[in-house]
């Protein structure tokens, strides 16, 4: 039969080790917001070589129908805006340290993700399209020399990885991120509430 | 280093120790006592600024974690963790040696008292002056020692039913 006096002893005796360091705790709080900060950066940095790639077409090959290039102008047109406005997104979350404005970066938080949102559904049909009419005229030449088989192989890749973009990967991608978001988004809110009481 | 993160790394160097422990007994797993020891962490580096010093600076952060500690197990993702912590306290028991039972033992009594008695007991556990308890858990000083008999008596039954198990 134990007493209190000894419980308590008991509880004393006991050594709890705090495995983290005020350097590392801040650090781990900062990595979160880093991985949505590098994804965003890595798909900026991968639309932006596209960009230079589909752009090198012009100045390595010759193109003789004007419905290439506009074909190339088109895309890399697309592309460009795109980008430009991915790297707009980028900045609402990387000008912004959590740990130093938490209420800064939490509203900014919440505008990053409407304005993904939108990026993904409205401007992403507007994309697609151009991509496509881009497609569509850049081919019209390319293909012209090819027997009907490959240019059925060409075109039906094209079209399948089109639409498989704009449906499972899109989706996919979509929910990721604002699970990823939301997650992030009411752990910053419960911490920041916490604070006005 | 600037001057805040001096202080910052000061402050968690004194306080860390203890508000862990508080956060274990609370939750009765390291891990989850972890996570809530970083929010705390967390909330004082961006308060730090706002500290008045009107109470003593661990009185403060012990409010900033008992604050987590009610929250942190209601949000609706934490439920089903919660629900694990008698298997986790459980397990442990096979992998420690005796001593270590007991304190598991003692960790699984405390994770049956309601969730405010589990943080006020902690803090007694620790010896904290009754005065300090009363400002963090915002109770009378007269109404806590009450409730603080009642509370020690309980952990001490619960103690020894599962010390007879």
């Amino acid at each position: 039969m134990q007493e209190f006096k000894d419980i308590q002893s008991l509880w004393q005796s006991h050594s709890v080790e705090v495995k983290i360091s005020a350097e590392e705790m801040l650090e781990q709080a900062k990595k979160e917001v880093n991985v949505i900060r590098n994804k965003s950066m890595l798909n900026i940095a991968g639309m932006a070589l596209s960009f230079v790639a589909i752009s090198s077409l012009l100045f390595y090959f010759d193109f003789n129908s004007w419905t290439t290039l506009l074909g190339i102008g088109i895309i890399v047109l697309a592309v460009g805006i795109y980008t430009w406005l991915l790297y707009r997104e980028h900045r609402l979350i990387s000008r912004n340290d959590f740990t130093e404005h938490p209420g800064e970066f939490l509203h900014k938080l919440h505008e990053y993700q409407l304005s993904r949102y939108n990026l993904y559904n409205k401007l992403y049909w507007f994309y697609a399209s151009a991509i496509s009419i881009g497609f569509v005229l850049y081919f019209y030449e390319m293909l012209e020399n090819m027997n009907g088989s490959v240019q059925l192989v060409f075109i039906l890749f094209t079209v399948f990885w089109m639409i498989f973009c704009a449906t499972i990967l899109r989706k996919s991608f979509m929910k990721r991120e604002k699970e990823r978001i939301d997650l992030l988004i009411e752990k910053f809110e419960r911490i920041s509430g916490q604070l006005k009481n | 280093m600037d001057q805040k993160d001096i202080l910052f790394k000061e402050i968690f160097d004194t306080n860390s120790k203890k508000i862990f422990h508080l956060c274990y007994g609370y939750t009765g797993d390291a891990d989850s006592a972890n996570d809530l020891l970083q929010e705390t962490f967390l909330k004082v580096w961006q308060n730090l600024d706002k500290f008045r010093q009107k109470s003593l600076i661990s009185t403060w952060i012990y409010r900033i974690a008992v604050n987590t500690c009610l929250t942190y197990l209601r949000s609706e993702k934490r439920q089903a963790k919660d629900e694990l912590t008698d298997n986790i306290i459980e397990n442990r028991i096979e992998e420690y040696s005796e001593k270590n039972e007991q304190v598991a033992l003692l960790y699984k009594s405390i994770s049956k008292l309601e969730e405010n008695d589990r943080l006020i007991i902690t803090m007694v556990l620790d010896e904290l002056p009754y005065a300090e308890i009363a400002e963090i858990s915002g109770i009378s000083e007269g109404n806590l020692r009450v409730k603080i008999h009642r509370i020690k008596q309980k952990l001490t039954e619960l103690y020894n039913q599962h010390a007879r198990i």
